[in-house]
């Protein structure tokens, strides 16, 4: 009997564990200081497993569930489970009024998520870069300000990136890719990649990034800076070689092909003529 | 005319005499109508072409989309079996070519079945490859805008060549023959009256013309060998130019040519068997034959296995790690026993009935030719297919259908139909034209009566 009952607890707690739970997040995103934008995430837990839902049809708020502070009506998410939505110029008033704001999302759509809710509160807050270079070294400075009192005041102890923007992903500028502001808000790092390539003219792309931050979301922060080695861009693709277009072949390429083609078929054409002396022969004998 | 051959042979303990005269002759190897079984056989063939072609109606007007290709796979069964047929038809180069200008004699009742398995297999790999194609109307666009360094490009100009210099083959040894076919119209029906006066009528047997004939064959004979050599090895290198897992070799060309001179000969084996029964040719297609040709095969089959060896066990001796993952579904995973199957059918088997002197008799040869052409095909998907579905650079987020692949039965119904079509295009031939040289064998049993 023991034995039962522990068979059907453990199959309730196995059901229960498997049953997929549904998990919906707000993320607050300011790129470049510019306007910002919220992104929602809807997930479903099962287990240790997270998938993502599309097709979740989100409305967001900005401070309070009113149909005056409706960010947007019909944001709906995609295959990874995301949806992003604006600051609409009609919430310019609301947005500057308060140093504080809470993003509201509503689901619906989809049955697991059917009245669903998330917030999210964030503090204003920006990222301020500037570039020192001195004889022997470079460096990169960030500040980290937030919004408190209408005064900009600089927000210590915060955990940053600081990193060049590449093709492929972020690098990072010396032997750190994380740094702590000091108490004046503010990271200094050293930047040790001389010789990276940068444009033609050296630019190179500085990024300053604060992420997932439980106060002030995601930040992040560009800046261009003449650093980088200039990269003399040299296209093969009109010089004549095996990968270029059909009238840059290669001079060797069109010689071998050419006189190879000429041959066997010149011997075949001498083929078909023997063919037609077979028939004149045919027809003297006659 | 009375001639007398004498096939003797200390070594095979064969002693056959056979009293033959031209009349006899012309008689023996003369086209034949199709018999109940010729009919059904067609009728099939037909009926399979016709599926085949309802298929491709389909593919046509829905696109590819009815295949089971996808992103991993674009090349499925009808690059397998563009491969499968170019390998084929190289037979006609080793047959025809190969022993004529090695003055190899007793290969001339064969050459003829070797060239029209050549020709049928050549129009059939062009045929392939446009239906692989999703837009085939964009064909027209490798000749306008083609290009020369692309290994595809190669393909196209040696198959067309390969094939114009095939028909020539078939044709020139053809002239003699159609002289005899002309010379009494009333057997004849009056379309194939129409079709020997077109091709032969003015063919007069005279020594000038035979003199023009045999040079411009020998001629044509040279010429095959290399563009014959060509054909196989740039289709090989249309793989091992792509640096993918399995296709990565610099044994390629090699290996291609030495399978394609196995499954080649291993059909030229099945045509003899099947000509030797349905038309009685016993007295052409001797015992003798057989033993020659099984002691070729089970060299050629040697040759293939070491080919294998090469490419299968370097590259399993060093494991690298983007190779890993293809060669263990090859040797132990999904494609194992198709792989297996493959060895063992299309080599070690018919290895072990060849060897043997029993096992060179007509009917083992045919049993273990039909094995080496099964095996053959089943070869070459194994080339094309398993690598597309391990690429260095697996793709994100694609469905789970595009990591597998098994085709379609449209796509089934095609590549049978064109196996078909290339067996229909060898029956007719039989049914219209002397499967075994005429004239070719009256001067050599000519000769062969003459005192020295």
């Amino acid at each position: 009997m023991l034995l039962t009952a522990f068979i059907i607890s453990s199959a309730a707690h196995t059901q229960d564990s498997l049953a997929k739970q549904p998990l919906l997040d707000v993320n607050y995103f300011s790129y470049n200081n510019n306007i910002p934008y919220v992104q929602v995430m809807a997930r479903l837990k099962q287990g240790r497993k997270f998938e993502p839902v599309k097709g979740v049809i989100l409305k967001v708020y900005l401070d309070s569930i009113s149909p005056s502070l409706l960010m947007t009506e019909k944001g709906v998410t995609d295959e990874t489970g995301k949806a992003d939505a604006a600051m609409p110029p009609s919430l310019q008033k609301e947005w500057n009024a308060s140093a504080k704001h809470t993003f509201i999302a509503e689901a619906s759509g989809v049955k697991e998520f059917e009245g669903e809710k998330a917030l999210m509160e964030i503090t204003k807050a920006k990222l301020l870069m500037d570039t020192a270079t001195g004889s022997e070294t470079k460096n990169i400075i960030v500040t980290l300000v937030a919004l408190e009192d209408g005064k900009w005041t600089p927000v210590k102890d915060a955990d940053m990136k600081i990193m060049i923007k590449r093709l492929g992903g972020d690098l990072t500028v010396g032997d750190e890719a994380n740094y702590t502001t000091d108490s004046s808000g503010t990271v200094t790092a050293e930047f040790k990649r001389d010789s990276i390539p940068g444009d033609a003219n050296g630019n190179i792309v500085l990024i300053a990034k604060v992420e997932d931050n439980d106060n002030y979301g995601n930040l992040s922060l560009e800046k261009t800076a003449k650093w980088g080695a200039p990269l003399a861009y040299h296209s093969a693709l009109y010089e004549r070689s095996l990968f270029a277009t059909r009238d840059k072949a290669p001079i060797w390429l069109l010689f071998m092909a050419y006189f190879i083609i000429g041959i066997v078929w010149g011997t075949l054409i001498y083929l078909v003529f023997q063919i037609f002396k077979i028939k004149k022969l045919g027809k003297q004998a006659v | 005319m009375k001639i007398t051959t004498q096939n003797k042979s200390k070594s095979f303990a064969v002693d056959t005499t056979i009293t033959l005269t031209e009349e006899q002759i012309s008689r023996d190897l003369y086209p034949q109508k199709f018999g109940i079984r010729g009919k059904i056989w067609t009728a099939i063939l037909i009926a399979i072409c016709l599926i085949g072609a309802y298929a491709y109606y389909l593919q046509l007007k829905e696109g590819l989309v009815v295949t089971h290709m996808r992103d991993y796979v674009s090349w499925g069964i009808y690059i397998s079996n563009f491969v499968f047929f170019v390998a084929i038809s190289l037979v006609g180069s080793l047959i025809t070519a190969i022993f004529r200008l090695s003055n190899v004699r007793w290969s001339t009742p064969l050459t003829r079945i070797a060239e029209i398995i050549a020709v049928s297999a050549i129009v059939f790999a062009s045929i392939i490859i446009v239906v692989d194609m999703g837009r085939p109307e964009r064909f027209l666009n490798l000749f306008l805008h083609g290009r020369i360094q692309s290994p595809i490009m190669w393909d196209v100009i040696v198959i067309g060549t390969y094939f114009f210099i095939s028909l020539l083959l078939l044709y020139l040894p053809l002239m003699p023959d159609l002289r005899i076919l002309n010379r009494d119209p009333k057997k004849n029906p009056r379309f194939l009256n129409w079709l020997y006066h077109i091709g032969g009528s003015f063919w007069k047997g005279t020594k000038e013309q035979f003199r023009v004939s045999n040079r411009a064959i020998t001629i044509l004979c040279i010429v095959i060998i290399p563009v014959a050599f060509c054909i196989h090895t740039v289709t090989s290198w249309l793989f091992a130019t792509t640096y993918r897992p399995g296709w990565d070799s610099t044994n390629f060309g090699a290996y291609f040519v030495s399978g394609a001179f196995l499954v080649g000969a291993g059909g030229v084996v099945v045509a003899m068997y099947i000509f030797r029964k349905s038309y009685n040719l016993e007295k052409y297609i001797t015992v003798l034959h057989f033993e020659k040709m099984g002691r070729i095969v089970v060299l050629l089959a040697l040759l293939y296995l070491y080919f294998n060896v090469n490419e299968y066990l370097v590259p399993a001796f060093k494991m690298k790690k983007p190779e890993e993952q293809h060669l263990t579904q090859l040797f132990a995973g999904e494609f194992a026993p198709v792989f297996w199957f493959a060895i063992l059918i299309g080599m070690i088997i018919p290895i072990f009935i060849l060897i043997f002197k029993k096992g060179r008799k007509p009917l083992p040869m045919f049993i273990a030719g039909i094995m080496i052409v099964i095996g053959a095909w089943f070869k070459r998907y194994l080339i094309v297919t398993p690598t597309l579905l391990h690429p260095f650079l697996p793709m994100n987020d694609v469905p789970e259908s595009y990591k597998h692949y098994f085709p379609s039965w449209q796509e089934w119904a095609i590549a049978m139909g064109s196996l078909a079509g290339a067996l229909l295009i060898i029956t007719f031939f039989a049914r219209v034209y002397p499967i075994i040289p005429m004239q070719e064998t009256i001067n050599e049993e000519n000769e062969k009566a003459e005192p020295l």
